[in-house]
């Protein structure tokens, strides 16, 4: 029998204890507490590691925690050095255990994934790093064609702006780890929020030809407390991924409220839904967690970082919202979020223009019914014409009875007539006073030169705003805006320099007159052989176009191009020559071009087109 | 008038009448050995005129802001013997005289020239939409109306104007902004009576008569109340609305007693109509005594007789017959023998007309017989009529379009033999012994097509016979809307709506790349395989003929086929230019004799 006196101590004990003979490892005490860890087999019982640094503990110096595993709990040893026995004590660390090996675990997933994201990530970055490159040496290495270098240099611009997202997000990313990333609320106007994502957003969706719907709800009210940036970042992540993860053909939906939720505070609520590639139920697990894409060859063609819908989530929970998400594998997307916001106080409108009279051409009826609303709690008058020649009509009525619009807005487009054709017209018979704005959800800096040079003053963001409308038409009360603009419009030709080849010695003052008053220097030939002398005479690229009569003494128009475009001299085939004419048959307009000549205005000369065509011919040939 | 001018008038006289079928029909071959001479003639007249116009016409409108007063008041009168009393010798011509004496006028601040020459430009835009409205287009609308309406709006200025015709022309401008409400629909109908009444407002202000006594108040009243009446048309499509249901009465009305106490008396057939379709829309008499009223009249006609009361009575009151049934089915059966002997007459009538008798107005009351043809079991069929009217109008282009169709026919049976898979999914047969077992279905089908592909070209014959020049952009534009106007009246009848794609599509390109019009769609086409092949069939003939664009002249053929085989793959499908090719050796049996049959059958029809 062992002698178990020197344990009894440990024998009431709690804590399980067994004391091993050095060397053999078998067991000389176990007290009762120990007897669910079945002592007696404890050693073979166990797995192979653990089984070997158990042993190492009862015969070495105690080095590191030791942990076992036995039955469903976890054991930390302390083993306790005798001169012929070691005491082991046992102590149950199963809840801790746990817990450190599920943070481990985590780390080593985030650390997996940041590896998988690093060596993704470099591999992102290399791409357009290895174009740049490749485009740089391509374009350095021809320096006489700079159509090539032009062609580089745009690719170049694609590559790096890839780039700069590829990083921000990253940094953003960073950022929102480390806590640095602070709201910064103040008074907002929703309209200019929302036409600042639209104009990114919707051209994102043409050029990915997908049907884009914009379904406004309630506005409660205008003016929020928000941070727009990191909004317009949220709105914009969503609207993004739906146009990136949406076959051609698609569509994208958004739809958009500013809700009541007590006095002077609102729920913004946004809907983004999408009939794309959707997710499957797995991923949508996923979709928050840093650096996670879906598996599916589908996404790995479409760009991107993984770290999205991250930042997105972090930045609504930041302004104290949430955001849900249903989705289904090839069926589409829809990502709904609610944030509360502050209100601020809404302007009052101009009582300028309440008694205003409007007329309205605007074939979509929604739209149309909204806009007349809008107008009405503004106390203005409006006609609405749906057609161009309901417009005429208004117009015709007016001028018969004397009397007068104060405003015309135009939507971008009519369902019968191209606007601009007949917003020229309108803007000639309504005189130079009338204010005339675009109703436009697109970006103005980009139709602003087609729509002025058809009358247009300005333009009011679409979708519509009570505010907005009301401040656009204030600035516009009287017609102001339109003189400036105006002035700006016939200076767009500045800096080029033309040849107007005309022998009719008023045509030739009035082209200048009118052409001149866009900024253009223009040099005047009699006839079509001082035409060519001149430019022969000029220095090469020193003329942008040629504006040129076709009827002429001397010679005509068409020799002169002709002798033009075979002058041994670079410019001589590149310099655009426009024809203006009165000979208008088919057969006219080919011979112009088969002489060489890049366009054909007829006579009498409506100089908007001259001058648009004067640009675009010009411009381009710069560019 | 100045020399060139006279001589451009009369050569567009001459133009008219080479462009016409010879008041009496001389046998085919005769007539088919005269093609040649006739070309030569109208090619030089053609000629000639644009020269002259280049040289003379255009260099004064390069420079129209310094044209002399005697320039424009030349152009005036110019542009004045251009149209006799709104049949145009050349309308486009004309529209563009108008717009530079515009130019002129706003320019030098002439503001009674501008008034006349705004009137005088809408006017030639209402007619060019007149023409275009045969297409369902509208593009000329809002263009007169703005003209229209800035003539009217000088009303402001009325008392400093001096001139009386200046002030007439301001009236008259203010009554035809009505014009531009043509549209058969509810908002178009409530817009033109709503002009109507402005315009009548002004013109019964006895202040108006005492400012300008000489102008013709009771003319301008005649015409204003006549043009209320043209909401007729509205009412026909079961519009009711009780104040236009009265405006048009008393307009019918005041017509009726006006004329009655006119010089003669004599109430032409259509102000008869307007006062009763009047009683009728009001609810005065019921529907069966205006068809019976209706069909006294249509009794009382001359066959023979081509008057434009005649014409109307012959040729109008059977579009109104069939259109006033629509509504009603129980009536449209049993007036079906009615409608029947109408048509039948109507394609006798039709046959024996002379040119110079087809007016825009009669082409408009053939236009709204296609319009509102009605198809009986085993009645006429529209598609025949079509056929009658084609070639009664045009003989030179039914005779190409019958070589079209033999050459389709020989497409398909080489089709049929050599790869059936061609033509898979043709009428609706989805396998080649499927296709084979129906193929004179398939002959028939692509015979019919070519027949009728260029029906539309009937809305736009009075246009373009009378182009005695170069075409300009504009009427090149107009031209080319033939093709909606043939897809509008083939969609009208079971019979003809197979062949509506062959009407929309024949110009549109294979690749989509060139052609028009945007409208024709390959992909909504159920037999897109069998309009190729009649765009393909057509295209051939039209470089065998040298009508095709940039054409030098008639094609030989194997120019012709090496021609087709360049613009395989872009304007026409590549197999069908494969397969014509394939055809040679029968195309060069055929072609020798194609036009003499082509012809033969034609004046057989032609003759009834």
């Amino acid at each position: 029998m062992p002698d178990n006196r020197p344990f009894s101590q440990w024998d009431l004990s709690p804590i399980p204890v067994i004391a091993f003979a050095p060397g053999s490892h078998s067991v000389l005490y176990r007290n009762s507490a120990a007897m669910p860890l079945a002592p007696d087999t404890l050693v073979e019982g166990l797995t192979g590691p653990e089984s070997a640094a158990l042993c190492a503990a009862l015969d070495g110096p105690y080095e590191a925690p030791v942990f076992l595993h036995v039955g469903g709990g976890v054991y930390s040893l302390l083993p306790i050095s005798g001169s012929d026995t070691v005491t082991c004590l046992f102590q149950d660390v199963t809840a801790y255990y746990n817990r450190t090996r599920d943070a481990l675990d985590q780390a080593l997933m985030a650390s997996q994934a940041k590896t998988t994201f690093l060596s993704e990530m470099s591999h992102d970055i290399r791409t357009p790093m290895g174009a740049i490159a490749g485009l740089t040496d391509i374009a350095l290495s021809q320096p006489g064609s700079p159509t090539k270098v032009s062609e580089c240099l745009e690719k170049i611009k694609v590559a790096s702006g890839h780039m700069m997202s590829l990083l921000n997000e990253v940094l953003d990313m960073s950022r929102i780890e480390s806590g640095r990333v602070q709201i910064q609320a103040e008074p907002t106007n929703i309209a200019d929020l929302l036409h600042e994502i639209l104009i990114v957003a919707k051209p994102q969706a043409d050029s990915g030809g997908l049907q884009f719907v914009l379904e406004m709800g309630q506005i409660a009210r205008e003016n929020l407390v928000l941070d727009s940036v990191r909004l317009k970042q949220v709105c914009l992540n969503l609207l993004s991924n739906a146009v990136k993860y949406t076959p051609r053909g698609g569509r994208v939906e958004m739809s958009f409220a500013v809700l009541p939720a007590g006095d002077d505070a609102v729920t913004m609520h946004l809907c983004v839904k999408d009939n794309g590639i959707g997710m499957s139920r797995e991923f949508l697990m996923k979709l928050f967690t840093p650096f996670e894409r879906e598996e599916k060859s589908s996404v790995h063609k479409i760009q991107g970082t993984g770290l999205g819908m991250t930042i997105t989530k972090n930045l609504i929970e930041l302004m104290g919202g949430h955001i849900e998400v249903e989705s289904e594998t090839d069926k589409g997307s829809c990502f709904t979020l609610d944030i509360p916001f502050a209100a601020a106080p809404d302007p009052e409108p101009d009582s300028s223009l309440r008694g205003c009279k409007v007329l309205l051409l605007d074939s979509d009826n929604k739209q149309a019914s909204l806009t007349l609303s809008l107008l009405k709690e503004l106390g203005m008058e409006c006609d609405w014409a749906s057609t161009a020649g309901d417009a005429v009509s208004y117009v015709n009525d007016c001028d018969i009875f004397g009397t007068e619009y104060q405003f015309l807005l135009a939507a971008e487009k009519l369902e019968d007539t191209e606007m601009t054709l007949l917003l020229s017209e309108l803007r000639n018979r309504l005189g130079q006073s009338l204010p005339i704005l675009l109703l436009t959800g697109s970006d103005w800096s980009q139709i602003e030169y087609v729509f002025t040079r058809s009358g247009v003053d300005g333009f009011v963001p679409l979708p519509l705003f009570k505010s907005k409308l009301a401040a656009t038409l204030s600035s516009h009360i009287g017609g102001a805006g339109h003189k400036e603009l105006q002035a700006q419009v016939r200076c767009d030709l500045s800096g080029l320099r033309l040849l107007l080849a005309e022998d009719n010695e008023l045509n030739r003052e009035i082209a200048v007159e009118l052409i001149g008053e866009s900024g253009a220097q223009i040099d005047c030939a009699e006839d079509g052989r001082q035409a060519v002398d001149m430019f022969k005479e000029s220095a090469p690229g020193a003329y942008d176009a040629i504006l040129m009569d076709v009827q002429m003494p001397v010679l005509g128009g068409l020799d002169a191009t002709r002798e033009l475009r075979a002058l041994p001299r670079p410019d001589a085939r590149t310099v655009p020559i426009i024809a203006m004419t009165a000979n208008a048959f088919v057969e006219d307009v080919k011979k112009s071009l088969e002489a060489g000549m890049d366009a054909h205005i007829s006579k009498p000369l409506d100089i908007d087109k001259v001058l648009s065509t004067i640009d675009s011919l010009a411009r381009g040939r710069q560019a | 008038m100045r020399e060139y001018q006279e001589k451009y008038l009369k050569n567009l006289s001459r133009v008219f009448e080479l462009n016409s079928l010879p008041a009496v029909l001389p046998p085919a071959e005769e007539y088919l050995a005269g093609l040649p001479r006739r070309a030569e003639e109208l090619r030089e007249l053609s000629e000639e005129n644009t020269a002259m116009l280049r040289r003379e016409l255009f260099p004064l409108l390069d420079n129209i802001i310094t044209a002399t007063g005697e320039d424009i008041a030349n152009l005036e009168k110019f542009a004045a013997a251009m149209n006799h009393r709104g049949a145009y010798l050349d309308l486009v011509l004309c529209h563009y005289l108008h717009n530079a004496i515009i130019t002129y006028a706003r320019h030098w601040h002439k503001r009674d020239l501008l008034i006349r020459h705004l009137y005088h430009g809408a006017m030639t835009l209402f007619y060019m939409q007149d023409i275009i409205r045969r297409a369902d287009r509208t593009d000329y609308n809002w263009k007169m109306s703005l003209m229209f309406g800035e003539a009217a709006s000088y009303i402001k200025e009325y008392d400093r104007i001096e001139d009386m015709e200046t002030r007439g022309y301001i009236h008259r401008a203010m009554g035809n902004l009505a014009l531009a409400y043509s549209g058969l629909d509810e908002a178009d109908g409530r817009r033109k009576q709503a002009a109507i009444r402005r315009s009548l407002q002004i013109l019964e202000d006895p202040v108006y008569h005492e400012k300008s006594p000489d102008l013709p108040w009771d003319l301008y009243l005649m015409k204003t109340h006549q043009e209320r009446t043209t909401a007729l048309g509205l009412l026909r499509t079961g519009f009711v609305d009780p104040q236009i249901q009265r405006e048009v009465m008393e307009s019918a009305e005041y017509v009726v007693d006006g004329l009655r106490r006119g010089q003669n008396g004599s109430i032409p057939i259509r102000w008869q109509y307007a006062y009763e379709a009047a009683q009728y829309h009001c609810g005065v008499r019921p529907l069966s005594h205006f068809l019976s009223w209706l069909e006294n009249v249509y009794m009382e006609r001359d066959e023979e007789d081509y008057s434009p009361d005649s014409l109307y009575r012959n040729m109008f009151v059977p579009a109104l017959y069939a259109s006033y049934l629509e509504h009603d089915p129980d009536m449209v059966y049993s007036k079906k023998y009615v409608l029947s002997f109408m048509y039948r007459r109507l394609e006798n009538y039709v046959r024996k007309m002379q040119d110079h008798q087809l007016s825009e107005a009669t082409l408009n009351n053939l236009l709204a017989c296609l319009q509102s043809f009605v198809e009986y079991p085993d009645g006429i069929l529209e598609k025949d009529f079509i056929m009658t009217l084609v070639v009664c109008r045009s003989p030179d282009s039914f005779a190409s379009s019958y070589i079209a169709s033999q050459i389709a026919q020989m497409m398909v049976q080489k089709a049929l033999e050599d790869c059936p898979e061609a033509l898979l999914g043709a009428l609706g047969h989805d396998s080649p012994e499927a296709l084979r077992s129906h193929r004179t279905e398939l002959e028939l089908f692509v015979h019919e097509a070519c027949l009728l592909h260029n029906v539309g070209f009937l809305a736009f014959s009075n246009l373009a016979r009378r182009i005695g020049r170069s075409r300009l952009e504009e009427e090149e534009n107009l031209i080319r809307c033939h093709v909606y106007a043939g897809a509008k009246l083939l969609a009208q009848s079971p019979s003809t709506r197979p062949y509506v794609n062959a009407a929309l599509g024949h110009h549109s390109y294979f690749d989509g790349s060139g052609g028009y019009p945007r409208e024709y769609r390959r992909e909504e086409d159920p037999n897109v395989m069998l309009t190729d092949l009649v765009s393909a069939a057509i295209h051939f003939v039209r470089l065998i003929e040298g009508r095709a664009e940039d054409s030098g002249g008639p094609m030989p053929l194997d120019a012709a086929l090496e021609a087709l085989l360049s613009e395989a793959g872009s304007r026409l499908d590549p197999q069908w230019c494969r397969i014509i090719n394939s055809l040679e050796p029968k195309l060069c049996a055929y072609l020798p004799t194609a036009q003499a049959e082509a012809y033969d059958v034609a004046f057989l029809l032609l003759r009834g």
